[in-house]
């Protein structure tokens, strides 16, 4: 079955054009070349499909990957728990 | 507009539309009439109207992962269809001119193309998803794909060309001022290469309704020139044309597909809907003097031929008054008939049928026929196509608002 962080993964690399393999959790944005479009992109993405809302300054001080994924997650989570 | 003294040709030619994917599935079904018309249901979704069935030529199969593998990179969703439709035979017309990756894109190429519309698909979703779905924030992407320079700058990215780019808009007419602007380029001197053409995508529900609402939308098919038509279908495409000076493509032994002769390019300053007479004629005779055809030279008529009662009869008057007696010497071909009215890539993908049918020797027929209308008397190329001996191509490309062109190609070899 797919996790959660994995389809999070799979939609980060179809919006952002980023080649899946290279999503490590411990890269930061800027390694992955997300800038600030890139990322209200995957917010954007993100929105659409899981239904939530997510506040655009939700990921600015993500430390990496890991940790942005972690933020959408938990938003998702906590939406599905209501 | 007249050609100067440095004489332009064609290297390279792309085409998409719901004819197919590429120049050869567009020519092939063309000459085969095979068209491409159909009814197709509109669904607005939840917050419109019911869907509605309108005929219409829509582009089968997918855009994004053939020219994702002819590009060796990936798009995703980051185009609209429009700038898809641009960007995919772009890349086929600068690979058949031999031209991907060659320096002088950088500083010696213009880059023109023509849409009436613009991002229309990402426009519609996003109003529906603002006023529909009363979602406070829209895509960071929006205003990009939406704007009507985006095939351009999506071209020019992809290709690196960084001379004179941008996009003009004429509606119906706006890829043949594209093709005009950019030989002018080269006329001047100002450049050896012009990337023209254009693209169209505006099949949603929404603007079909526009369009519905103006009475031009045929309730079967289009069927130019021919008694019974009531309305155009639009279609969706691109087309491209790679345009070169000729000394610039023998010298790099470019193989030559046609000379581009001349354009006449007049505005009737009358009606919205309303064709002039005048206005069609001096665009047609400029480009023909342009061209300096033989006097008793054969020129295949790509018309606008959009299937309108006003815009045929109104069209073949016009020919009629340009030809004279000899009027019925030159074929005419309406292929809106099968890939549908494309709109601001009309010209574009009709230059590109057209320069094939010159080539070959073979003329396209027009469908959707059933029977003669006295006010439409031409030499109509009628189903099955028929050998042709043109030594030109003129097309004719007339818009709402009454802006006027008509192209000349003369055929090479």
């Amino acid at each position: 079955m797919t996790t959660l962080r994995d389809a999070l993964l799979d939609l980060i690399a179809a919006e952002a054009l980023i080649d899946r393999a290279k999503l490590a959790p411990s890269a930061t944005l800027a390694d992955l070349g997300l800038d600030s479009v890139g990322v209200v992109s995957i917010v954007f993405a993100v929105e659409d499909k899981y239904g939530v809302e997510i506040p655009e300054d939700a990921f600015n001080d993500a430390p990496d990957l890991d940790g942005f994924l972690g933020r959408i997650e938990a938003i998702i989570q906590t939406r599905e728990a209501a | 507009m007249t050609r100067d003294t440095r004489r332009i040709v064609v290297t390279g030619v792309g085409a998409v539309s719901a004819l197919g994917h590429g120049v050869a599935a567009n020519w092939t079904a063309a000459r085969e009439g095979r068209g491409a018309i159909a009814p197709h249901d509109f669904d607005p979704g939840p917050n419109g109207p019911a869907a509605h069935t309108t005929p219409a030529a829509l582009i089968a199969g997918d855009l994004v992962g053939p020219l994702e593998a002819a590009l060796g990179r990936k798009i995703g969703a980051s185009l609209d269809p429009f700038a898809l439709l641009a960007l995919a035979p772009a890349h086929e017309a600068l690979a058949q001119a031999g031209l991907i990756g060659h320096p002088d894109l950088e500083h010696r190429t213009a880059l023109v193309l023509g849409h009436g519309f613009a991002g229309i698909h990402t426009l519609e979703a996003s109003y529906e998803r603002f006023y529909g779905q009363k979602a406070a924030r829209l895509h960071p992407l929006t205003v990009p794909k939406v704007m009507v320079s985006a095939p351009v700058s999506a071209v020019a990215m992809e290709f690196k060309i960084r001379g004179p780019v941008f996009a003009v808009s004429s509606a119906c007419a706006s890829s043949a001022h594209a093709i005009a602007q950019g030989a002018g380029f080269i006329a001047s001197g100002a450049c050896d290469i012009a990337v023209v053409g254009g693209s169209e995508a505006i099949a949603t529900p929404g603007c079909l309704r526009g369009w519905e609402g103006l009475g031009a939308i045929t309730a079967s098919t289009c069927r130019p020139f021919s008694a019974g038509r009531d309305g155009m279908a639009i279609g969706e495409g691109g087309a491209i044309m790679v345009l070169e000076a000729l000394d610039h493509a023998q010298a790099r032994g470019a193989t030559i597909r046609a000379e581009y002769g001349g354009a006449g390019l007049s505005s009737d300053a009358f009606h919205w809907t309303q064709p002039s007479l005048d206005g069609p004629v001096s665009a047609m005779r400029a480009a023909l003097a342009a061209t300096a055809l033989a006097p008793d030279a054969t020129v295949l008529i790509s018309a606008h031929g959009t299937g309108t009662p006003l815009n045929d009869k109104n069209e073949a008057a016009a020919i009629r008054a340009v030809f004279g007696d000899r009027a019925k010497d030159h074929p005419v071909i309406a292929t809106k008939s099968a890939h549908g009215h494309v709109i601001g890539a009309a010209a574009a993908l009709q230059g590109v049928i057209g320069l094939m049918a010159l080539t070959e020797r073979i003329a396209p027929p027009i469908l959707g026929w059933q029977g003669a209308d006295p006010e439409c008397d031409l030499n109509l190329v009628l189903n099955p196509g028929q050998p042709i001996a043109a030594e030109a191509l003129l097309l004719n490309a007339f818009a709402f608002g009454g802006l006027n062109t008509a192209l000349v190609f003369r055929r090479w070899g």
